[in-house]
């Protein structure tokens, strides 16, 4: 067990420096800089934005520059925002909240809603139920993400006036139930695919365990068909919702960051969006390292879990 | 009208006011009698109730000295005070300073280089500290201290020897005569010496956080990503303030802010303003002030000068020849913005309202191209000497007035054998060396020309200011005119407006004849208010909403 | 094709079997037809209809729906909505279509090798795919759009570069499986060259799972093409694209919402035929793939 948790840390951490790299890379492929802001600054001239870039050291070399900033991370310091003038790790920190509660709520409707989809159509397999349940998934999967909100703030927001259009909560309100009334449509919106995906696999788990022997054996001894559901199936097809759960992440966040464009959530895709555009290196960096360890770290925990719950597994 | 109509006959006291203060004799008169509306209320005795001031864009940068942009001024404003402050009408008077200096009260000798600044001596720190001759000297030198990342230079650099006489006086030389630095000093915020002093590194002080000004209202707090809330100085030195509590409330969709002003979830709609196709509806609204108001910036199309098709003058004026913008201002634009000549805005002092107005011609423009010798080739764009009449124009994705404009263009540009091909980029690498370093053909961009509504243009239209040529400043056309750049020269070294009034229309007379640029229109900027604000003026020589929120009070 | 092949590649037989189960598959033949319609509509559409996709009339902007001869009704610039969305569906489908290719050829290959090869290149290989899984897609799509000029080819190498490593997982996973299967060790024990085993005798083998794959790619990247020029980065104005039809549809959703219903309703169909067809050949090819 310590040998493979030592491979795969190890693992995580060369993935870790691939993905710096790459992210590195590619910001810097962008032409411009966290300068041409002010290009059209009246009165700023191209002087002024050399001594900047100089100032910030924009124009050492590049590997300079990554080593630079991989050092300074690996003290614990993920550097300033050159917009913002704050640490990176605060900026992030108060953009965190918006989205885990957009992420989190949105998975809590999607695990619900999917579980009992999966489950209801592999045990009424090939019912009415269960062919709207496959279609209705892969449309729903169809469905662009921004589009849905789209068409949600035209109904609800637009015509019917039920639903605020966007925010996180009114100002002056801040209320819990002002929060839960801004909640709704970007969470439901959020949620669509992910409750598509959940409820296939769901199905799929379930469906497997219904056959496995130890389900056939405590039907035979009379146990109620509700309690073999609840108890041996769900219970095992859950385990590898574990798996799935850790590699969804990283798209729970790309969910998130199409959604918080169109509800204007004041999450991190946002921050993501708004840095890209004034090419805040450091709070883009930041940004994907945050995403990349989440989700690596999302991953490993699966693969434990998984790996401490299921005996049938072996750790090698 | 000619001009000579203009300057006699039609001098107004508006007129007159202008002269003397930007020729510095305003000192006598404090800026809030000036320009002011006869208001029927009064504003209360003590600050009363909150104003929300909506911004589609986050301020962040709270150290006024540091690169920012226009919605950190409002912020800026609101918490700083500069030595001088320009009023509605352009003229400069005392802030932080007790008169403006002149050549006529010898604030500023007559050549133009010594200087000496009188300043008031009832001004505190919102910390209790006095303020003192000895700040206004740690923020000079602080802007032009090599490891301090400061904004813009100009103008500070000339700066030398600074002297600190007493608490109240200070004096300096200028390296060299440079008229427009007084509207700079407006612009240019004073901080605290006694705590920015002992921090280590002014760039990552603690102060740039939790801001201390001698402003009008002090820090409160900020929730970032969301708002800002400052909170009234009662010991606040000047006019005001009136209310309790400024907030500044951060909506990052332009659909939003507006829906959240109908709604009256804020009071005062900010940067960037109501959109121009929620005109129609936002004018009739109940128990709201909406409000046309000119802004400093033109919108137009940049043509490359290097560019070989744009060398040729006839090009330049069939192109112009060939935009219908009446039909942009109306129709895409809802008829909200006014049409422009020069890159000077209509309501500045020295703006040329003699300069000849373009007319939508194209069979003119087709005339112009074939007497100058472009031929359409077979697929109908134009050709001379191997060259196709084919440019590309660019400006930043995601915009979609200027790009619905583009394509209009493209269609009316291609009826008279013109090929224009939109290449539009993500703000950072439009506005990155691509525009810097001149590396496009043709670029449509909105530009504030002025700073702190000093007409000097050197940085834009001078030769020396070319950057792809080595140059140190924006003239990002490349345009280069040896008759401009003299006039230009002669500009910044004037110190009496009458002259430099003369001197600026001229300049705009031979730019508006080379067309470095196709002037669009002059942005106009949607204001909005709930009807019970009183004390709000709109400012064009100021780049925000709220470069006065000390006057504003709920009626 | 040697003897060998013939002997030990299932692809002779297949065939038929393959195609009686896909036609039996009622939602894979709607996602055939939905999309063969709408590809003859894309294909067609603009020669029968009146008005062209750039004709920009500023007296006809904002035309509703189904009340002139501008079907579709027109966009602020007073296109035609109906031409412009044919147009669109042109470019859209081929960034799909060719991104495709592109992802499961290099999906392919690095698959293969990696299968194939094992050890340090198959390592090597291997944690490269995880590293860009590691990104949330659109961080990634994002920042490579803005570093580079926006045009339909530079948009379907970014979506490719982002869609491949699905499939690299899929090919790895299969070729590690039939590498040891007798017809390889046969033809490794006659002399053949590596990349002949790899790609003449495992790769035929493997088709089943890439093709499957390759469906599904193709939805992806068309709703991913939506994505990024929604949000301004993808293909730019004035040619047509699903996804930047809709761009700015937002700020007209008041006024004008068919801006925003017609291109979503286009997407949607194109995505979920391939989507269909995909399931179709899932089934058909009896592939257990649980990717979605």
């Amino acid at each position: 067990m310590p040998a493979f948790l030592l491979k795969r840390f190890a693992q995580s951490i060369v993935l870790l420096v691939i993905v710096s790299i790459i992210g590195f890379v590619v910001l810097n492929l962008i032409p411009g800089g966290p300068l041409a802001q002010f290009a059209l600054d009246p009165g700023m001239t191209e002087a002024d934005k050399a001594r900047l870039a100089e100032q910030l050291g924009l124009n050492r070399p590049l590997l300079v520059q990554y080593f630079d900033w991989a050092w300074r991370l690996l003290q614990g310091d993920w550097g300033i925002s050159f917009r913002d003038g704050n640490p990176v790790l605060t900026v992030i920190s108060r953009h965190l909240f918006a989205t885990f509660l957009l992420m989190g709520s949105s998975t809590v409707i999607a695990i619900a809603i999917g579980t009992w989809i999966g489950i209801r159509g592999a045990t009424h397999r090939y019912s009415t139920f269960d062919y709207a349940a496959t279609v209705g998934a892969m449309v729903a999967l169809s469905i662009p993400t921004f589009w849905f909100g789209l068409i949600g703030i035209y109904v609800f927001s637009l015509k019917l006036g039920w639903l605020p259009a966007g925010n996180m909560y009114s100002i002056g309100d801040g209320s819990v139930l002002d929060y839960l009334h801004h909640l709704i449509m970007p969470s439901v919106v959020l949620a669509l695919v992910h409750i598509a995906v959940w409820s296939r696999y769901m199905r799929t788990a379930t469906l497997d365990a219904i056959s496995q022997e130890f389900v056939k054996t405590a039907r035979a001894k009379g146990v109620t068909e509700r309690r073999v559901l609840m108890k041996h199936v769900v219970g095992n097809a859950l385990l590898p919702m574990i798996t799935l759960a850790g590699v969804q992440l990283p798209s729970i966040l790309t969910g998130a960051l199409v959604t918080e464009t169109v509800f204007t959530w004041p999450g991190m895709g946002r921050l993501f969006l708004d840095s890209l555009g004034y090419s805040d290196y450091p709070v883009v960096m930041g940004l994907l390292m945050f995403s990349a360890i989440l989700t690596i770290a999302g991953n490993l925990v699966a693969d434990i879990v998984v790996a401490l719950v299921d005996p049938r597994i072996r750790l090698a | 009208m000619t001009k000579f109509n203009k300057t006699s006959a039609g001098f107004s006291r508006r007129d007159a006011l202008r002269v003397l203060g930007a020729g510095g004799a305003a000192g006598l008169f404090a800026p809030h009698l000036l320009g002011k509306p006869a208001f029927a209320q009064t504003p209360p005795a003590a600050p009363a109730g909150r104003i929300v001031v909506g911004l589609s864009q986050e301020p962040t940068v709270f150290n006024p000295l540091m690169p920012h942009i226009e919605v950190d001024d409002g912020v800026n404003f609101s918490i700083f005070d500069a030595l001088f402050r320009i009023s509605v009408d352009g003229v400069i008077g005392p802030n932080l300073a007790s008169e403006v200096p002149s050549q006529d009260n010898g604030g500023i000798s007559e050549d133009g280089l010594n200087w000496r600044i009188r300043l008031r001596d009832d001004v505190t720190w919102h910390d209790g500290t006095p303020f003192t001759a000895e700040d206004v000297k740690y923020t000079l030198e602080l802007i032009v201290n090599p490891d301090f990342r400061a904004w813009r230079t100009t103008g500070h650099d000339l700066v030398r020897d600074i002297t600190v006489v007493s608490p109240t006086e200070i004096t300096w030389r200028m390296e060299e005569p440079f008229a427009p630095y007084l509207s700079f000093l407006t612009e240019t915020f004073m901080v605290p010496k006694h705590i920015l002093e002992a921090e280590a590194n002014p760039n990552e002080a603690a102060f740039n956080q939790a801001p201390v000004g001698t402003g009008a209202f002090k820090w409160g707090q900020r929730l970032a990503g969301d708002r800002l809330e400052l909170v009234a100085n009662a010991d606040y030195f000047g006019e005001g303030p009136y209310v309790e509590e400024l907030i500044f409330k951060y909506i990052p969709d332009m659909t939003v802010l507006y829906a959240q002003f109908k709604s009256g979830d804020i009071d005062l709609v900010g940067n960037a303003y109501i959109t121009p196709d929620n005109y129609k509806e936002a004018k009739d609204l109940a128990d709201r002030v909406v409000t046309v108001e000119p802004k400093g910036s033109v919108e137009s199309i940049y043509l490359n000068q290097e560019l070989p098709v744009f060398k040729d003058q006839a090009v330049r004026e069939a192109l112009y020849l060939a935009m219908d913008r009446t039909a942009i201002i109306d129709a895409l634009y809802y008829g909200v913005p006014t049409p422009a000549e020069t890159f000077m805005p209509p309501q500045s002092y020295y703006y040329n309202p003699d300069l000849p107005k373009q007319e939508f011609n194209l069979d003119r423009a087709r005339q112009i191209l074939d007497e100058a010798g472009w031929v359409p080739g077979p697929d109908g764009i134009r050709e001379k000497d191997g060259l196709r009449l084919s440019f590309n124009n660019s400006t930043t994705v995601g915009n979609h007035l200027r790009e619905q404009t583009q394509q209009f263009l493209q269609q009316t540009f291609a009826e008279i054998g013109a090929e224009m091909k939109i290449e539009n980029l993500p703000p950072a690498v439009m506005w990155g060396d691509f525009w810097g370093q001149s590396q496009f053909d043709s670029a449509m961009v909105g530009i504030t020309y002025l700073v702190g509504g000093d007409p000097d243009v050197t940085y834009r239209f001078h030769t020396d200011a070319i950057a792809a040529k080595g140059g140190s400043g924006s003239n990002n056309a490349q345009y280069s005119n040896s008759e401009v750049d003299a006039l230009l020269v002669e500009g910044s070294r004037t110190f009496d407006p009458e002259k430099r009034r003369e001197i600026y229309s001229k300049v705009q007379e031979i730019i508006r004849h080379d067309l470095p640029f196709l002037p669009l229109f002059a942005y106009t900027n949607l204001y909005g208010r709930k009807a019970g604000i009183e004390g709000f003026e709109v400012n064009t020589n100021t780049r925000t909403e709220s470069w006065h929120a000390a006057a504003w009070y709920w009626a | 094709m040697t003897t060998l092949t013939a002997t030990h590649s299932p692809s002779r037989w297949w065939q038929s079997r393959v195609l009686r189960r896909f036609l039996s598959h009622r939602l894979a033949l709607l996602g055939l037809l939905m999309i063969t319609l709408l590809t003859l509509a894309c294909v067609v559409g603009p020669y029968l209809l009146p008005y062209d996709s750039l004709y920009i009339d500023l007296r006809a902007r904002f035309a509703p729906p189904f009340a002139s001869d501008h079907y579709l009704g027109t966009d602020p610039l007073g296109r035609d909505i109906a031409a412009r969305l044919f147009m669109a569906g042109r470019i859209s489908l081929l960034v799909g279509f060719f991104a495709m290719v592109l992802s499961i050829f290099v999906g392919t290959l690095v698959g293969v090798i990696a299968g194939y090869r094992g050890g340090w290149i198959s390592a090597v290989l291997m944690r490269t795919v995880d590293g860009f899984l590691s990104y949330p897609t659109i961080f990634l799509l994002l920042a490579l759009a803005a570093a580079l000029k926006p045009s339909p080819v530079m948009i379907t190498i970014i979506i490719a570069v982002t869609s491949w490593m699905e499939v690299a997982r899929i090919v790895e996973a299969e070729v590690r499986s039939l590498k040891e299967r007798e017809f390889v060790l046969a033809g490794r024990m006659l002399g053949l060259g590596r990349s002949h085993i790899m790609f003449r005798e495992i790769l035929p083998n493997a088709m089943g799972p890439i093709i499957v794959a390759a469906t599904l790619t193709v939805a992806r990247a068309i709703l991913l093409e939506a994505y990024i020029s929604f949000l301004g980065f993808g293909i730019q104005p004035p040619l047509p694209s699903w996804g930047n039809m809709l761009n700015g549809a937002q700020q007209y959703l008041a006024s004008a919402p068919w801006l925003a219903i017609i291109p979503g309703i286009a997407i949607t169909i194109a995505v979920s035929s391939f989507n269909f067809i995909g399931d179709g050949l899932r089934d058909a090819l009896d592939v257990r793939n649980d990717t979605v």
